[in-house]
C-alpha cells in the first residue's frame, strides 16, 4: 500500500464533501426562491381562469370591449416573466448539479489514478472516525444521483406548464411543493455527519 | 453679444425659443413624476381593493353562518358584532380607495394640462416657421410635433385607465361572484389600458430632451 496515494485520496474526499455542503447551501436557496414564483404561477392562473369564466358584457365592466383581450395579455405577460425567472432558477440548480458531478468525476479518476497502489483491503478499512474509501465514493455518487434526478424532476414539470392548459397552471404550485421530497433531501445531510468527524481529522 | 443656447435659433427674423424648450423639458420631467406617483398609488389601491374584497368574502360566509345558528340569540349577537366591524372595515377601506383614485384623478387632469400645452407649443412652433416648413430642432432629432404625439398617447392610455378604475372603485365591494372580483382586481393591478410601448414612450421623451443620457 502506498501512504501518499491514500492520503491524497482522502485530502480529495476531504475538498469533495466541503464542495458538496457548499453546493447543498446553494441548491436549497435556490430552490427556496422557487417556492414564491410557482405560488405567482398559481395566482396568474388563477386570474386566467376567473377571466375566462366571466361575461363581462354582463358585469359593470361592459363599457370596455377590448379589456378582455387587454387583460389576458398582460396576465400571459406576467407568467412569461415568471416562467423566464424560474428557468434562470433552473440554470443556477443545473450549475449545482454540474458542480457536483465534476468534483464525484475528479475523486473517481484519482481513485482510478491510484487504483494499482490502493488494495481492496485499504479500500474497505473503516474506522469510527473514518469511513472506507469505497463508502465514501459511493457516497458521492449517490449525492451526484440524487441532485441529477431532482433537477430532472423539476425540469420536467416546468416543460410540463402551457398557458393554454390553465388546470395544470393552477396545480403547479403543490406539483412543485411535492417533488420537495424530505426524505431524499436527508441523503445529503445524512452523508455529510457521516464523514463530519473525517472531515475534521488531520 | 450673443448667447448661444439650446433651442436658440439666432436669426433677427425669427423667435427666441428658449422659451419653449424649458417648457417642454418641464413637461417631459412632469410627465415622469406623474406616471411615479401613479404608480405607487396603484399599488397601494391594490392592497386595499383585496383587503376590500376579502372582508366581502368573509362577509358572506358571516351571513351564512348566521342563518344556520339563528335559534341562538347569544350567538346571534356575537355574529352580528362581527358582521359590523367586518362592515366598518370595508367602509374604511372603500373610502381609502376612493381617495387614491381622487388622487390618480388630479394626476391624469395634470396630464391633460401637460398635453395641452404641448399642442399649444408646437401649434406656436408651427406657426413661427411659417409656410416654408422648415422645422429646426428644440433638442436632438424630434421635430415638435412629435412631444404632441406623445404627450397625447400617454394622457390618452392614463385617462383610459382612469376610467377602468372608476368602475372598479365603484363596484368592487358589491360583487358576489369570486370570479368577477378576481378580474376586477386584476384590472387594477396589471392595468390593461398601460401598454408597454408608454413607457418607452416616456423614456424616449427623457432621452430627448436630456434627462437621460444617451450610455
Amino acid at each position: 500500500m502506498s501512504k501518499s496515494e491514500f492520503l491524497s485520496l482522502h485530502q480529495a474526499l476531504k475538498r469533495s464533501f466541503q464542495n458538496l455542503e457548499q453546493n447543498q447551501k446553494l441548491w436549497n436557496g435556490m430552490l427556496a426562491e422557487c417556492s414564491p414564483l410557482m405560488v405567482s404561477l398559481g395566482n396568474l392562473a388563477e386570474q386566467l381562469h376567473a377571466l375566462q369564466n366571466v361575461q363581462l358584457e354582463r358585469t359593470p365592466l361592459k363599457g370596455f370591449p377590448d379589456l378582455r383581450e387587454r387583460l389576458r395579455f398582460k396576465l400571459l405577460q406576467a407568467v412569461d416573466t415568471v416562467m423566464e425567472k424560474l428557468y434562470e432558477k433552473m440554470a443556477a440548480l443545473q450549475a449545482v448539479r454540474d458542480a457536483v458531478s465534476n468534483q464525484a468525476a475528479a475523486v473517481f479518476q484519482l481513485y482510478t489514478q491510484h487504483a494499482d497502489a490502493l488494495d481492496m483491503a485499504t479500500c474497505l478499512q473503516r474506522s469510527a472516525t473514518c469511513p472506507s474509501v469505497a463508502d465514501m465514493l459511493e457516497w458521492l455518487q449517490d449525492a451526484e444521483r440524487h441532485y441529477q434526478w431532482e433537477l430532472l424532476k423539476r425540469k420536467a414539470l416546468l416543460q410540463m406548464l402551457k398557458p393554454g392548459d390553465l388546470a395544470y397552471l393552477q396545480t403547479s404550485p403543490k406539483r412543485w411543493e411535492s417533488l420537495s421530497n424530505r426524505g431524499r433531501d436527508d441523503i445529503i445531510t445524512e452523508t455529510l455527519c457521516r464523514v463530519a468527524l473525517f472531515r475534521e481529522s488531520q | 453679444m450673443e448667447t448661444k443656447q439650446p433651442g436658440v435659433v439666432s436669426s433677427a427674423r425669427k423667435p427666441c425659443l428658449t422659451g419653449s424648450v424649458r417648457k417642454l423639458k418641464n413637461i417631459a420631467a412632469d410627465l415622469h413624476n406623474f406616471i411615479f406617483k401613479w404608480e405607487r398609488l396603484n399599488d397601494e389601491g391594490f392592497s386595499i381593493a383585496s383587503q376590500i374584497v376579502n372582508l366581502e368574502i368573509s362577509k358572506r360566509s358571516e351571513k351564512k353562518s348566521h342563518i344556520k345558528l339563528d335559534c341562538e340569540n347569544r350567538v346571534n349577537i356575537e355574529h352580528s358584532e362581527n358582521e359590523a366591524e367586518l362592515d366598518s372595515d370595508m367602509e374604511d377601506g372603500c373610502t381609502a380607495l376612493l381617495a387614491i383614485l381622487g388622487k390618480m384623478t388630479h394626476l391624469v387632469s395634470k396630464m391633460e394640462k401637460m398635453s395641452c400645452c404641448t399642442k399649444g407649443i408646437c401649434a406656436l412652433h408651427t406657426y413661427q416657421e411659417g409656410p416654408s416648413g422648415t422645422q429646426s430642432l428644440l433638442f436632438q432629432t424630434w421635430p415638435v410635433t412629435h412631444f404632441d404625439d406623445i404627450s397625447s398617447k400617454l394622457f390618452d392610455a392614463y385617462k383610459q385607465e382612469l376610467a377602468l378604475k372608476q368602475i372598479v372603485v365603484n363596484e368592487i365591494a358589491h360583487i358576489s361572484d369570486p370570479n368577477l372580483s378576481l378580474v376586477f382586481l386584476s384590472s387594477w393591478l396589471y392595468q390593461p389600458y398601460i401598454e408597454d410601448i408608454n413607457k418607452v414612450l416616456l423614456e424616449s421623451l427623457l432621452l430627448e430632451t436630456g434627462h437621460r443620457m444617451l450610455t
